[in-house]
């Protein structure tokens, strides 16, 4: 009896010691989809963060504390999402959270943070609807009436005044397609056939069959890789002969890599910084160092910028109140260059953007140059 | 024409159902319970083709399938051995719960092992072969080809064979064939290798068509599902027809409905049939087990 209840009081001052103890960093959440269907990004947006969460760190981290991201996998659903912020709420008492990829589980998770006073900073999300989520809530990635506008310049400017578009059935995707829809119509083209897709799929025949029906000279496809990569093997089998205009969310060499031929000559867009910049210098020369065995995942930069910035705004931040480190991170983020170009937020909590434009040439992605 | 070809996908997508749910379906009809963990035979099928052609071994994909069938095969057993037969004698829900289980079990440790990264076998392209307005891609005849030669082995193993009758006395009254002398640890073996052959042959075509993920077999295992039920559960050649039946209406579906909701059939299958018919559209009369 004694010796179980010995036990048992050296278990709960062991207990009573651990938030003492975890006091010792500052810490902030991130949901990150480690397992399920985005678990393919989820490990470089983990790399990403962990490369920036280093380098704060080395650099003294949070007015003279460690800077700790804890780490909570959403199995890249919303209502993984859900629980995961939850957590990090209640459990972890975290005030500032670093929110999941994919726009559905981002929304997802938005009125939470707001309602409990938690800043909420995006690296990935680009839906539009994401600007209207509230004052805590900010993205270091732009917003998809950007890239919307951007695509639909992209194919002008390539001479496609008829394209059919199609896009994932998620979100992201419709509020993708949308932004292009207006911008293109706008400018006077015509869309012949649009339609989405579903994800995760394997078979997308049919749905190609639609677009060689239609006889358009270019399509625009909004998806992400697995299903990019996998229409364009099937196009390309069914000896589809059309321009393939993609978003930023395909643009990897992992495209590449499982759609081979099938892939080149597609032209794509995506939210561009230049590379010349000392800052992208720098993250790149680190990256190598850290992770030489992968390549410089999709949106890694931006996961690290959102680090790096979150850190700074940690540092500006007179006290931990929710409002004095959303004014920080407003401050922080004035005039910040980072790898990804100037963070400087709107009203909104949304990031301006530069476009850049992408083509696949003998097996590697590149820059569009007509 | 249109249709016809939308007509031809379905049935080539819906064989690769057939080639899941008859897996499915048959150790339903012995063990009757449906396994959860099936779609990761497919994964694993498609994963250690991959792990073959990969260094060290470096073999050659057409090679490395034989391989790859048998660590499948090897898994499936391993799982009823371990898992399934000590359990045997608990209720059917507790032989569910555990396929759920080992279905996250098996999946992460491929995670595990491979990563989650999206992977590929390279195969090189090659454009499809057309006769007029019909296309239809090596890939789809190479997937056409394999469920028919896989299915007709599976009708002559069970009209032609002795064992094909011992598995279908089996399905059909487990206590009474014990009784007659049917070899049950035999044939409960050859359940477990036919349906985990399939798994994996149909993984590798899978995996050849598009990309290898965990997730992958996940996915695939739903439309299963669908065709198990649209068959009748433990019906073998209910789940052939189920699966052709369902890819069919799935590509036929993309000429009317939006194609963002392809899986809706599948689903709507599934529902409908539970309310209505759940013995499966041959309950009218006994199929064959």
């Amino acid at each position: 009896m004694m010796g179980s209840l010995k036990k048992l009081l050296g278990l709960a001052i062991v207990l009573a010691a651990l938030p003492v103890w975890a006091q010792d960093a500052v810490e902030v959440g991130s949901i990150t989809p480690l397992s399920g269907k985005l678990a393919v990004y989820g490990e470089g947006f983990q790399r990403a963060m962990n490369l920036a969460l280093e380098e704060v760190n080395a650099a003294g981290g949070i007015q003279g504390k460690p800077l700790k991201i804890i780490f909570e996998d959403n199995g890249s659903t919303s209502q993984g999402s859900v629980s995961a912020i939850q957590k990090l709420i209640t459990v972890h008492k975290v005030p500032i959270i670093f929110g999941p990829a994919a726009s559905s589980n981002f929304l997802a998770i938005c009125p939470i943070a707001q309602q409990n006073k938690v800043v909420l900073i995006g690296a990935e999300s680009a839906a539009a609807d994401i600007s209207q989520c509230g004052s805590y809530v900010f993205r270091v990635f732009p917003s998809d009436i950007l890239q919307g506008r951007g695509g639909a310049e992209l194919a002008k400017e390539l001479g496609y005044r008829k394209v059919v578009l199609t896009y994932i059935n998620n979100d992201w995707g419709v509020g993708l397609a949308e932004a292009f829809k207006d911008s293109f119509t706008e400018s006077g083209g015509e869309i012949i056939d649009e339609f989405p897709h579903e994800e995760g799929k394997s078979d997308y025949r049919s749905e190609i069959l639609r677009i060689k029906q239609s006889n358009a000279p270019a399509v625009v496809n909004l998806t992400y890789i697995k299903e990019g990569a996998a229409m364009l093997k099937q196009a390309f089998e069914m000896k589809v002969k059309t321009q393939w205009i993609m978003g930023s969310a395909s643009k990897s060499p992992k495209l590449v890599e499982i759609a081979g031929e099938a892939a080149e000559g597609i032209i794509g867009t995506y939210p561009t910084f230049s590379q010349d910049t000392p800052q992208y210098q720098h993250f790149k020369t680190a990256w190598e160092k850290a992770y030489p065995e992968s390549k410089i995942g999709v949106f890694a930069e931006y996961n690290y910028d959102m680090v790096n910035l979150t850190a700074k705004a940690l540092n500006l931040a007179v006290e931990s109140t929710p409002e004095a480190l959303r004014e920080a991170l407003m401050e922080a983020g004035k005039g910040y260059q980072g790898v990804t170009g100037d963070k400087t937020f709107d009203e909104n909590g949304d990031v301006g953007a530069v476009y850049g434009k992408w083509t696949v040439t003998d097996g590697k992605i590149v820059d569009y140059r007509k | 024409m249109y249709y016809l070809q939308l007509v031809i996908n379905g049935i080539i997508a819906g064989s690769m159902y057939a080639l899941f749910a008859v897996g499915l379906t048959m150790v339903y009809g012995v063990f009757r319970f449906i396994n959860f963990a099936h779609g990761e035979l497919i994964a694993l099928g498609a994963y250690s083709a991959l792990f073959f052609t990969s260094p060290p071994l470096s073999l050659p994909l057409i090679w490395a399938t034989a391989p790859a069938v048998a660590c499948t095969v090897c898994v499936g057993l391993l799982q009823d051995r371990l898992v399934f037969q000590p359990l045997c004698h608990g209720t059917r829900m507790t032989l569910l719960i555990a396929s759920i289980g080992l279905s996250y079990l098996l999946r992460n440790a491929i995670q595990f092992g491979f990563g989650s990264d999206l992977l590929s076998y390279n195969v090189d392209l090659a454009a499809g072969y057309e006769w007029g307005p019909i296309i239809v891609t090596r890939m789809q005849l190479s997937m056409l080809i394999t469920a028919v030669v896989f299915l007709t082995f599976l009708y002559w193993l069970f009209t032609r064979t002795m064992l094909g009758k011992a598995l279908r006395a089996v399905a059909d009254n487990m206590e009474l064939a014990g009784i007659m002398g049917i070899p049950l640890g035999r044939v409960n073996r050859t359940v477990w290798i036919l349906a985990a052959t399939f798994a994996a042959v149909g993984g590798i075509l899978l995996a050849m068509d598009t990309s290898l993920e965990p997730m992958m077999g996940v996915i695939n295992l739903l439309k299963a599902f669908a065709a198990v039920l649209l068959g009748g559960p433990g019906n073998v050649w209910g789940a052939l027809i189920g699966g052709i039946a369902i890819g069919v209406a799935e590509n036929l579906s993309v000429a009317v409905l939006s194609p963002g909701y392809k899986d809706f059939i599948a689903f709507a299958v599934i529902l409908v049939m539970l309310l209505f018919r759940p013995g499966g559209i041959f309950s009218f009369q006994k199929g064959m087990r």
